[in-house]
């Protein structure tokens, strides 16, 4: 029994992204916050936890920036921080190697996180950890409640919502849902100054960060928006919906 | 979070983390909850019970006090406090301010024990409401003189009097009120349901609109022995109140100062006129440059004084000087961005000109901009001036 | 350079997005593998051109989609230095377990691809764009439209594999959808009427190019202060909601600039207006002066004509 979740500190969704000599600027950023599905993901971790299904563990893996997630996990009810601390740029097995072996040490079978980071916008880490750990793996869910020993898991399947039964251990991605994220409170936040967080190490986990089979070639703007075409008639309408698709990509 | 608030000098990296946080939180909770409502609030006069159900439950009330379950928070985080929630609104910041300040405050430093463990606890969490009853009808400025009086009949006081222009006053569940004992100011506790006292609406209000305004009538208001407050006699005890009040008020209009500056910011860069957009012309950019410049002294000052008063080294002087300052400055930028914003500026579409109104009101109480400016001078000078005696 | 695509389906057959991963992996070089879940679409795939082998896998758990089932059973099936998947939500899935259990990376929703393995994709929810190296073996899933199809022509053999594997997750029941419409804040694609509708009921013909593209359908404040019939919930704009979808079309709006504020920061902006000065033009990618009566017709056949393709 027990739950993980899963929290990647992101930069604000409404953040600019500012970019210097070919790389993203970092200093440029002036707000980091939890992803947006995690956040989903952490509201129902702790619904989760007091239905009565054990404690909650938030685990992040990041640099030092990235505990605020976890003070910021702590402050809505999380009760064990485990910070992986790393500097460095990992491809998706060193992400999914260093989260699976902090599952396996906290002991947790139910893991929670998004269906995918604001960043990356992958939603690679879910489904891989699920495969490593040998877990059951249920994505874009918007809410999970246990009974006995089978989890109940709302998600959109092909023909509408639906309810789906998994046994644990299980790995559940999530979307955002009717769930109202909770707020902290004074005494939350006062508390979670207070609680301590476990720091590991690639290292302490067995996992070589250095050797990262993806690297970053460069960062770029993306290119500037083509100045508006303007058409008469609706017998255009047919040439645009084409341009909506081929220029635009957006159907 | 689309909101950045303009912090030119970055006074967040000053900021402990626990200050972030809870400026965050309420942030958060002004945006999902206020901004969506309160031109509805507004419009129909009331300030909604949930809010006060949840200023309650994030335990922001009473934010300096400590003990008897109130949050211990910096002062720091009293003024991101009230910044945040009067970049929602002045009124809804008014709720917090007189809650706290005004009517925790002095329960708090001058009451019994009795009196705080049974008033504290509850008006922390916002299950009782409180309010402060100073100012009458014909004594404002001049609280001093104040007529509404006090007299001991043995086994109760008989308060007779009446007091204006009370925040919370019609929804409180208590009011602290001061009144002449024997020609001396002391502080009572009176009761919503004690005989003899009522606090009716003040209506038509062009200001402050989504908080309640009353008036606190007592004839033959009878009140148990043990509802005044022991340890303070004198124009020290509001005055003290008042103090931590103005405090609060000068991050506050900085708030909404910040409002008014981010409105008038996409305003000005959305609008297009004789084909660019008016962020283009110098006129506008003078506006918008003189807003930056005054909201980022006005910042300093608030952060500053506030940390003074968590070190205990400030004088009430110096608070006077933030809160004139600052709410002075935020009205001028309210005015300004209003005038930025054209004829789309008088639309509740935009905040400007809810916040111009607002302001007004936060300009006259708690000292108004010209009391506190004397109180400046007689600093300065040592001679007073408020009055023509010699 | 040897590569294995999955395909993807939709409503029991081929979906097309399969011809543009084999079009992707061409100028790799080396054989293409084309691995069927299923068994669905065997048939099609193996007359895309440049298609080298066909491998059907069939069995009771491909019924219905279970992650951890079909990873486990594609996975012992699935060789190569180089996988290939659509980014849509099971391809990622899918391709994220298979390449976790065979421990080589993966990279999603690329919009690039060369050899080496050089591949770019949008980081940031479009607001910048990333070029990485990543060495092979390894998975990468790609974004729908980014590559040229290949042709039809090709004429590989279909083996067929049978699998049982244990399903873990079980569909238990379907359940009603507590609103009927999508919330304009949380559409990629929003069509917004103002009060150059006409008159609420009109809001009807929006809504049948919603359901045609699974739209939200928004609406300027004047329209909601008109008409009692568009509920607040559906604004969009200073008071309203502000939104970001990956195309926002306005119909019948003019553009001012309460209404701007809401929808600006939209992907693309299409314009539906009888007035040629309407402001909306002003910020709009693509825009048609014409009535709403006009254009609104032939958008949605057009529309559904693509989109079933």
């Amino acid at each position: 029994m027990g739950i993980a979740v899963l929290l990647k500190q992101v930069p604000d969704t409404t953040a600019k992204i500012g970019i210097s000599g070919g790389r993203v600027d970092e200093s440029s950023i002036t707000k980091w916050s939890i992803s947006p599905y995690d956040e989903y993901a952490l509201e129902n971790a702790i619904k989760l936890k007091e239905s009565g299904y054990g404690d909650v563990v938030a685990i992040t893996c990041g640099p030092a920036r990235a505990a605020k997630c976890l003070t910021e996990a702590a402050a809505v009810g999380v009760d064990r921080l485990i910070h992986i601390l790393t500097e460095s740029s990992l491809d998706s097995i060193q992400v999914q190697s260093l989260l699976s072996a902090a599952v396996k040490e906290s002991g947790c079978d139910v893991v929670m996180c998004g269906k995918q980071a604001a960043d990356t916008n992958s939603g690679s880490t879910g489904p891989g950890l699920a495969s490593s750990l040998g877990f059951s793996c249920v994505g874009g869910v918007t809410g999970v409640s246990m009974d006995g020993g089978v989890a109940s898991a709302t998600r959109l399947g092909p023909s509408g919502m639906e309810e789906v039964e998994v046994g644990v251990p299980c790995v559940f991605t999530f979307d955002k849902g009717d769930s109202e994220l909770r707020r902290p409170n004074v005494r939350g936040i006062m508390m979670a100054k207070k609680k301590p967080i476990d720091v590991l190490t690639p290292d302490d986990l067995g996992v070589d960060e250095s050797y990262s089979r993806v690297s970053i070639s460069s960062h770029s703007s993306p290119p500037k928006k083509q100045p508006g075409q303007k058409f008469v008639g609706s017998e255009s309408v047919p040439e645009v919906v084409n341009k909506l698709r081929e220029e635009a990509n957006v159907i | 979070m689309a909101y950045e608030a303009l912090d030119f000098y970055d006074i967040d990296s000053l900021l402990t983390e626990e200050e972030q946080m809870v400026r965050d939180m309420v942030r958060d909770w002004v945006e999902e909850r206020i901004l969506p409502n309160i031109e509805d609030a507004c419009r129909d006069g009331v300030f909604p019970d949930e809010w006060r159900a949840e200023i309650g439950e994030m335990g922001i009330l009473g934010a300096p006090l400590k003990g008897y379950g109130c949050p211990g928070l910096s002062y720091i985080a009293y003024g991101l406090i009230c910044q945040e929630l009067e970049r929602g609104d002045s009124g809804v910041r008014s709720f917090a301010s007189v809650q706290g300040s005004l009517a925790m405050y002095p329960i708090w430093d001058f009451g019994s024990e009795e009196q705080k463990e049974k008033y504290l606890p509850g008006m922390a969490k916002g299950d009782l409401v409180g309010c402060f009853g100073l100012t009458e009808p014909d004594y404002g400025s001049n609280p001093g003189d104040m007529i509404t009086r006090a007299e001991d009949k043995g086994d109760y006081f008989l308060l007779n009097g009446a007091k204006m222009w009370i925040t919370n006053g019609t929804i409180a569940d208590l009011a602290v009120v001061w009144a002449k004992l024997e020609g001396e100011i002391r502080g009572f506790i009176v009761e919503k349901g004690d005989e003899g006292f009522s606090a009716p609406e003040m209506k038509g209000k062009h200001s402050l609109k989504a908080s309640v305004t009353s008036e606190l009538v007592f004839q033959d208001c009878k009140i148990p022995k043990d509802r005044m407050l022991p340890d303070v006699k004198g124009l020290r005890g509001p005055f003290s109140c008042l103090n931590n009040a103005r405090y609060g008020i000068s991050w506050g209009a900085v708030g909404a100062a910040q409002s008014c500056f981010n409105s008038a910011r996409e305003y000005a860069l959305s609008r297009i006129q004789f084909g660019h957009p008016i962020a283009s012309f110098q006129l506008v950019q003078n506006k918008l440059s003189w807003m930056l410049r005054e909201i980022t002294k006005g910042q300093l000052l608030a952060y500053h004084i506030g940390k003074k008063k968590d070190d205990g080294s400030w004088i009430p002087e110096q608070i006077s000087l933030a809160k004139m300052n600052n709410v002075d400055m935020a009205l001028e930028i309210a005015r300004m961005s209003r005038d930025i914003h054209g004829a789309n500026g008088i639309l509740d579409e935009y905040p400007v000109m809810r916040h111009m109104a607002n302001l007004e009101s936060v300009k006259t109480y708690e000292g108004t901009h010209d009391i506190h400016n004397l109180i400046l001078g007689r600093h300065i000078t040592g001679i007073q001036s408020f009055t023509r005696e010699p | 350079m040897r590569t294995t695509v999955i395909s993807e389906s939709s409503n029991g057959a081929l979906h097309p997005v399969t011809a543009q991963l084999v079009g992707a992996a061409s100028p790799i070089g080396g054989p293409i593998t084309v691995i069927c879940p299923g068994g669905v679409g065997s048939y099609d795939a193996s007359h895309i051109s440049g298609v080298t082998k066909v491998i059907s896998v069939e069995g009771d758990c491909f019924e219905t989609y279970d992650c951890l089932a079909w990873s486990k059973s594609l996975s012992p099936l699935v060789e190569g230095d180089l996988i290939l998947s659509s980014s849509s939500a099971i391809g990622r899935e899918l391709i994220s377990s298979i390449a976790a259990s065979k421990g080589i990376p993966v990279v999603q929703d690329v919009i690039s691809l060369t050899d080496g393995f050089s591949v770019t994709r949008t980081i940031y929810s479009g607001k910048a764009i990333e070029e990485v190296v990543i060495s092979s073996p390894c998975a990468i899933s790609l974004r729908a439209n980014s590559f040229e199809s290949a042709g039809e022509g090709g004429n590989a053999e279909i083996t067929t594999i049978d699998v049982s594997q244990e399903v873990s997750v079980a569909v238990k029941q379907a359940l009603a959808r507590a609103s009927e419409r999508l919330d304009v804040s949380e559409a990629e694609i929003i069509i917004s009427g103002g009060r150059g509708m006409g008159n609420p009921a009109n809001f009807s013909h929006l809504y049948e190019v919603a359901d045609v593209l699974g739209a939200a359908v928004g609406a300027s404040r004047a329209a909601v202060d008109t008409w009692d019939e568009i509920p607040h919930s559906m604004q969009v704009g200073q008071t309203g909601k502000t939104v970001t979808p990956n195309l926002y079309i306005a119909v019948g709006i003019s553009g001012a600039i309460q209404h701007l504020a809401g929808m600006r920061s939209s992907k693309f902006i299409l314009a539906i207006n009888k007035d040629p000065e309407a402001p909306i033009f002003g910020v709009a990618d693509y825009g048609i002066v014409s009535t709403w009566e006009d254009a609104l017709p032939v958008l949605k056949d057009h529309l559904a004509e693509l989109l079933s393709n």
